[in-house]
């Protein structure tokens, strides 16, 4: 069965490689998702796909609709460089599609002031914070006063802080 | 312990506390390197005609390629999702130092395989037609259905053995060459972005791989109760050492260019070196891995020291050496990762044993080519019994 | 108008024009197409096609061509303004489900000190700063919070060294990744100079900012920027000229992180001391 040339063997091997190498492109067409861009070299469907991802946080203007008065005075004061949603947690856990789903998340205890008012060396000097002893920023007397327990609330009011 | 950038506390980003590139990354360019290292001691018989090397070139060769087999294992295993692979080949970005590394190892195991078939083609002709069964349907298969060895393709094939393994050569350094490019582009990591990387992994990977083709042939010979061929291993020494040689020189050149530099370099590595590496890096891999088989070897290559001695010395020094590539590679590829790139703190290595990428994981990968050798050994004859003829050489 | 891409001091290339970005693809298209034709027919078949002709781009935000994209995105921190409060963290963790332990963004806080500093980010200041201890409090010179995140280069290593395109930047200045078509294999984790990039514990696959990417094509900020309570944090078109990102350049001096590594980001920082990494 053997053919007569000293090379049969030698061309045996080629088929078999051109065979694998043929079957491998066919392959690479196949498994090369449809959208590849060859140009920028990725997946063009990935864009279209983080570009679904679903929102989690509304913005301030997802309050408004239904906020209006909170809204309106919170423009005015202080807080309003503080987003709803950094108070209030996501909108998605409150409200979707035009009605309310959930109670909105609030914190009225000193923590949350705390965590951006509680003073420290690392804060910007122009920041307002709360120190007992004036170490930095303004000394309030009415803070030097207080006792550990106080809520600030009992003084501040979260949307409109100036007392 | 010394800090980077005047820090009195081990800052490191948030991100970095776990090194991402673990054992499995060091066992990869280990067994990589192997194959390298292997079939340069088969080059240098069939290409370079060193005659003392001709005994082992065939088995140097069999050896690579059961490396070769497993050396991409590692990889799969660190892979976060393995069931992808092979989108390297479907997609490879060229700008990517990784990419080509399917093409360029596939290529090379397809060149090893072919190159072995052509050595043993003629006994794998005789062996379809004295087997029976299964074994001769295998034989055959291996055949490709030549089951006649015409005269004239005794030549041919050697001579496209010879062809294949001048290829080889080059191919051997690029893909291990390529390995250390892996590495050595990486500009945001100071211990490992250096141009000399691509030369300290080529030449580290041939001093292992030669060094484990000597173990392995020494041990094989003693299970058998040969004698080990006296001349071969002398001259095997004589390249080792010298290979050796330039692979320290590389290595310290690298290190003392960044220290006399003094830059950025330095500033991140000093520390590094002086502290969490101190142990496996200045100890273990210069002190004690490199100067040992330093002085043995050249023991062995310039005295006259013979006979069992001198086996025992050479098989010593071998092993020191294997350890040796060892740790350089996880030197490299884990000691580039502790220093964070805060440049103010260093990344703690937990070897977590039993995790996927762990050592035992790592010890399994590695005895595979090891089983894939044994197995292989049953079927052909590698290291010949004084008497074999039929497999070209 | 002093747009910061187009005056940065490492770089000369104009990023905006688009014309920068294409003359690097033409360059590799070439190159493909000269010296390689061979390999990359054989390597990727299907593929050379569509190379040689350049493509066409069916992606929205890499829309193909010489047209300028119509945004140019960019961020900038304001190390300023930070008072280390740590609710960017906290909203990034939320609205893109980042697991514990790994970061998308993250706060630095530094204390200089005359014998040194101290930089810690404690769970990557998920929960904000504890005072500083009154010893160290004594000795500092100086102390301030950095906001650290993705700088989405413009020459991104970590696109650079994906091995299977599952990275890429787009042409309003995002770098995304892909995760269905990630290996996890984590080179991009290297290759970032950042800290930026992790490998997502709970996919394996490699994660990282992504500028709110899915928010920013719905009209709304980052959610980091949104809960910013004190500007330190602005995203922003640098094609307009009213947006926040270009007013600020106006009379702001702006600092890009580890410019050494000339991967150009498009994070910008304003007054960052010298001691940041
Ligand atoms: C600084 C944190 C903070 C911010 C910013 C903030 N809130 Fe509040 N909000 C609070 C706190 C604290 C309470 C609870 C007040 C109380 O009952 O004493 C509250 C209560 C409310 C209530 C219920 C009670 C009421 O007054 O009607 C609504 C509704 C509300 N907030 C909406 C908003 C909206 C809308 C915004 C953005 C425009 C906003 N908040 C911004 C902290 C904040
Ligand atoms: C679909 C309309 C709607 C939207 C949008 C909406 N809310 Fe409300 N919210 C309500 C209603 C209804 C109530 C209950 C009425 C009340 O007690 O005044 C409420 C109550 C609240 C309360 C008090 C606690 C509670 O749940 O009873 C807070 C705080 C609050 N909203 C915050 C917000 C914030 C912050 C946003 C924007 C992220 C927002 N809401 C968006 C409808 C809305
Ligand atoms: C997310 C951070 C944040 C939280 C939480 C927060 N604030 Fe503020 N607060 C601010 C910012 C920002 C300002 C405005 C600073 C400025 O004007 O530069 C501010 C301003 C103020 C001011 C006004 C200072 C002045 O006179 O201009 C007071 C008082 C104040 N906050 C009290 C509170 C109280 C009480 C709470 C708790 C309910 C609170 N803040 C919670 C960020 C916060
Ligand atoms: C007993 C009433 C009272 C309580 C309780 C109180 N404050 Fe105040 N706080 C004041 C008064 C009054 C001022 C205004 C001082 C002024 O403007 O001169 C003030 C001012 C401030 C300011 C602005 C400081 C500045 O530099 O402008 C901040 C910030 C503040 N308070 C935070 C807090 C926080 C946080 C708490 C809760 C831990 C708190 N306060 C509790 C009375 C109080």
């Amino acid at each position: 069965m053997a053919a007569p040339s000293p090379r049969s063997h030698l061309y045996r091997l080629l088929l078999i490689l051109v065979v694998f190498g043929a079957g491998f492109l066919a392959v690479k067409q196949w498994a090369t998702p449809d959208s590849w861009n060859y140009e920028h070299w990725y997946r063009g469907d990935a864009v279209v796909e983080a570009a679904a991802q679903p929102l989690v946080y509304g913005g301030n203007d997802s309050c408004k609709t239904c906020h209006k008065d909170v809204a309106k005075l919170w423009r005015k004061k202080p807080h309003r460089k503080v987003a709803c949603e950094t108070c209030h947690g996501p909108i998605v856990d409150h409200a979707k599609a035009g009605k309310k789903t959930a109670v909105a998340f609030i914190d009225k205890t000193r923590a949350q002031c705390l965590n951006c008012h509680l003073e420290g060396i690392n804060r910007p000097r122009a920041f307002p914070q709360f120190s007992k002893q004036g170490e930095i920023g303004k000394l309030v007397p009415k803070h030097k006063e207080l006792d550990a327990v106080t809520p600030c609330a009992k003084c501040h009011e979260a949307h409109d802080p100036r007392p | 312990m010394e800090l980077p950038g005047d820090a009195l506390l081990n800052y490191v980003f948030p991100n970095n506390v776990h090194v991402a590139w673990s054992v499995m990354i060091v066992i990869y360019p280990y067994i990589t390197g192997l194959i390298a290292g292997a079939f340069v001691v088969s080059g240098l018989s069939h290409v370079f005609k060193v005659k003392e090397f001709e005994p082992i070139a065939n088995f140097a060769l069999i050896a690579a390629f059961c490396f070769g087999l497993f050396a991409a294992t590692p990889l799969l295993v660190h892979l976060g999702q393995p069931q992808r692979a092979l989108e390297i080949y479907f997609t490879p970005h060229l700008t990517s130092a990784m990419s080509i590394f399917g093409y360029v190892y596939s290529g090379y195991l397809l060149l090893l395989m072919i190159e072995i078939w052509l050595i043993y083609r003629e006994y794998f002709v005789r062996k379809a037609g004295e087997d029976t069964g299964v074994m001769k349907l295998i034989w055959t298969v291996l055949t490709l259905g030549v089951t006649t060895y015409h005269p004239d393709s005794a030549k041919l094939d050697r001579k496209l053995a010879v062809i294949l393994a001048g290829i080889g050569i080059p191919w051997a350094f690029i893909l291990h060459g390529y390995v250390g490019f892996v590495f050595g582009s990486v500009k945001a990591i100071a211990w490992w972005a250096t141009p000399l990387q691509p030369v300290i992994f080529l030449l580290s990977a041939i001093v292992s791989g030669m060094a484990i083709v000597l173990v392995m042939y020494s041990f094989i010979k003693w299970r058998r109760g040969e004698r080990l061929d006296q001349p071969m291993v002398k001259k095997f020494s004589a390249f080792l050492w010298g290979i050796f040689i330039l692979d320290v020189t590389m290595e310290l050149l690298e290190v003392a260019f960044a220290a006399y530099e003094k830059g950025w370099h330095w500033s991140q590595i000093k520390p590094l070196l002086l502290g969490p590496l101190f142990e496996t890096y200045v100890i273990g891999q210069l002190l004690v891995l490199s100067v040992v088989p330093f002085v043995i070897l050249g023991y062995v290559v310039l005295s006259g020291v013979k006979g069992r001695l001198m086996l025992i010395l050479a098989n010593v020094a071998a092993s020191f050496l294997l350890l040796q590539v060892l740790f350089m590679r996880f030197n490299v590829v884990v000691g580039g990762q502790l220093i964070s790139k805060s440049e103010r703190g260093f990344v703690e290595f937990h070897w977590e044993p039993f995790s996927k990428e762990g050592p035992l994981t790592a010890i399994v990968l590695f005895s595979a080519p090891f089983v894939a050798y044994y197995i292989i050994s049953r079927f052909i004859p590698i290291l010949g019994h004084d008497d074999d003829s039929s497999v070209a050489r | 108008m002093n747009k910061p891409l187009e005056n940065r001091p490492q770089s000369s290339r104009p990023v905006i024009d688009a014309g920068g970005d294409d003359a690097r693809r033409e360059f590799l298209r070439n190159f493909l197409a000269g010296t390689a034709t061979a390999t990359v027919l054989m390597v990727f078949g299907p593929g050379v096609a569509a190379l040689a002709q350049g493509g066409s781009d069916s992606a929205p935000a890499g829309a193909s061509g010489k047209a300028a994209p119509k945004h140019q995105f960019a961020y900038v921190i304001n190390v300023n303004n930070c008072i280390g409060c740590g609710n960017c963290v906290r909203a990034c963790k939320r609205e893109n489900q980042v697991p514990s332990a790994v970061f998308r963004t993250w706060v630095e806080r530094y204390v200089v000190t005359g014998e040194g500093m101290y930089v810690e980010s404690p769970n990557g200041a998920l929960e904000g700063f504890s005072q500083v201890n009154a010893g160290i409090r004594e000795k500092a010179t100086k102390s301030f919070t950095v906001p650290k995140m993705c700088n989405h280069c413009e020459n991104p290593p970590c696109v650079q060294v994906c091995p299977v395109g599952a990275t890429f930047k787009t042409k309003e200045g995002f770098v995304l990744v892909d995760p269905e078509h990630c290996l996890g294999c984590a080179y991009c984790v290297q290759a970032c100079p950042y800290g930026a990039r992790f490998i997502n514990p709970v996919t394996h696959k490699s994660d990282k900012c992504t500028w709110c990417y899915h928010r920013v094509k719905n009209g709304k900020l980052p959610a980091c920027v949104t809960v910013c309570p004190n500007k330190a944090r602005l995203f922003g078109d640098l094609n307009d000229p009213e947006s926040e990102v270009t007013q600020i350049f106006k009379d702001e001096a702006w600092m890009v992180l580890k410019p050494g590594m000339h991967t150009d980001p498009t994070c910008f920082y304003v007054g960052m001391p010298r001691e940041v990494v």
